[in-house]
């Protein structure tokens, strides 16, 4: 559920960038906060180790502009990846209303990208949602390795019905992370009003 | 449980003014906040003597991450909840209250209030608008918007993200 402020009029969403330890959510999230015009963005913060592991989370406000009189605004947060900081990751769901899914295209991470999606499931079930009932974008990344994965494999393991719209994505360099975006916050945007 | 949305509006978001108003009078802080447990500010109020605050955003998003966290440590502990959380610096103070299930009361301070006073005032304060959030849960405004809305914002994202 989005946030509305009525006084301020201003209308915010929650998106978070979801997916197995060092599939790209960060770099996501820098990338954004890197090409995004000053005055259409806040501060980045991140909550990180000192290898520059995501700990908590790494935040950043975006703000969309004035629709209908109505500042719109997002903000995207990502979860720490690694497995055993589930604890902190169910935290970030809170509220949330959209899901970029980062998965990673490298072999050996096949695996891992199926056990975040579960994860994931686990911790939406906590707050009674279910990943049916959210705007959800499958980002496949790291597409630029050598031994990169065929994208219907990656998918066939997190999302073996073919649900959610998928971007191919080389986060490093910049390639899909905005069409990713802008294909959440286009399928939040088209829940408001609609009364889900 | 689905996290419902908590709007402010009209009467009541004047009265949360008012008791953030009010708080800062009583305790010489500098900056009252009343957040939701996602990270948004629902309102907020500034000393008129205070410099320039930090950015809420990132204020309000750190505050519901530290305050999701500790409810989580007191579950780990058998605890319902652990309350006030205060956080002091050698100049500035964080004190941070639950207002209600939904809901937190956010005082920033410098070393001239009294901590007791910050306290005190600040647990009154989290309470009033524990009511007040209570009520707006029970009597949400309507939100009118169409598909005018949604054909606007798409031209939006248009612009910020390219075609």
């Amino acid at each position: 559920m989005s946030t509305i402020n009525f006084a301020n009029r201003e209308i915010n969403f929650k998106i978070v960038y979801y997916g197995p330890g060092l599939s790209g959510k960060t770099t996501n999230l820098k990338w954004i906060y890197g090409k995004i015009p000053e005055g259409r963005k806040g501060e980045m913060v991140s909550l990180a180790t000192e290898d520059e592991r995501t700990l908590f989370f790494d935040f950043l406000p975006l703000d969309l502009g004035e629709v209908k009189g109505f500042k719109t605004r997002f903000h995207l947060y990502t979860v720490p990846g690694q497995v055993f900081y589930n604890a902190s990751r169910k935290l970030i769901l809170r509220g949330v209303d959209g899901i970029v899914f980062v998965a990673d295209s490298a072999p050996n991470r096949l695996r891992a990208n199926a056990e975040s999606m579960r994860n994931m499931r686990e911790n939406l079930a906590e707050y009674g949602l279910k990943v049916e009932d959210l705007p959800v974008v499958l980002q496949v990344n790291k597409r630029d390795l050598p031994d990169a994965l065929p994208v219907e494999m990656v998918r066939a393991v997190v999302d073996p019905e073919g649900r959610f719209p998928v971007f191919e994505a080389v986060a490093t360099e910049g390639k899909g992370v905005f069409e990713t975006l802008k294909e959440v916050s286009r399928l939040v945007l088209a829940r408001v009003g609609s009364g889900a | 449980m689905v996290e419902p949305s908590l709007v402010l509006y009209g009467g009541p978001y004047e009265r949360a003014m008012d008791v953030l108003e009010e708080t800062l009078r009583e305790t010489g802080a500098r900056y009252a906040l009343f957040i939701d447990r996602k990270g948004f500010v629902l309102a907020h109020k500034e000393a008129l003597w205070a410099p320039k605050p930090p950015p809420l955003d990132s204020l309000a998003t750190l505050v519901a991450g530290n305050a999701a966290a500790t409810q989580a440590l007191a579950k780990l502990l058998g605890e319902a909840r652990f309350q006030e959380v205060v956080h002091q610096g050698e100049r500035m103070g964080l004190y941070v209250d639950e207002a209600g299930e939904h809901a937190l009361l956010v005082l920033v301070f410098d070393e001239n209030a009294p901590l007791g006073k910050v306290k005190l005032y600040g647990k009154r304060a989290a309470e009033a608008l524990a009511r007040l959030a209570a009520e707006a849960l029970a009597n949400p405004p309507k939100l009118n918007l169409d598909t005018q809305y949604r054909e606007e914002a798409k031209a939006l994202l248009d612009e910020l993200f390219g075609n």
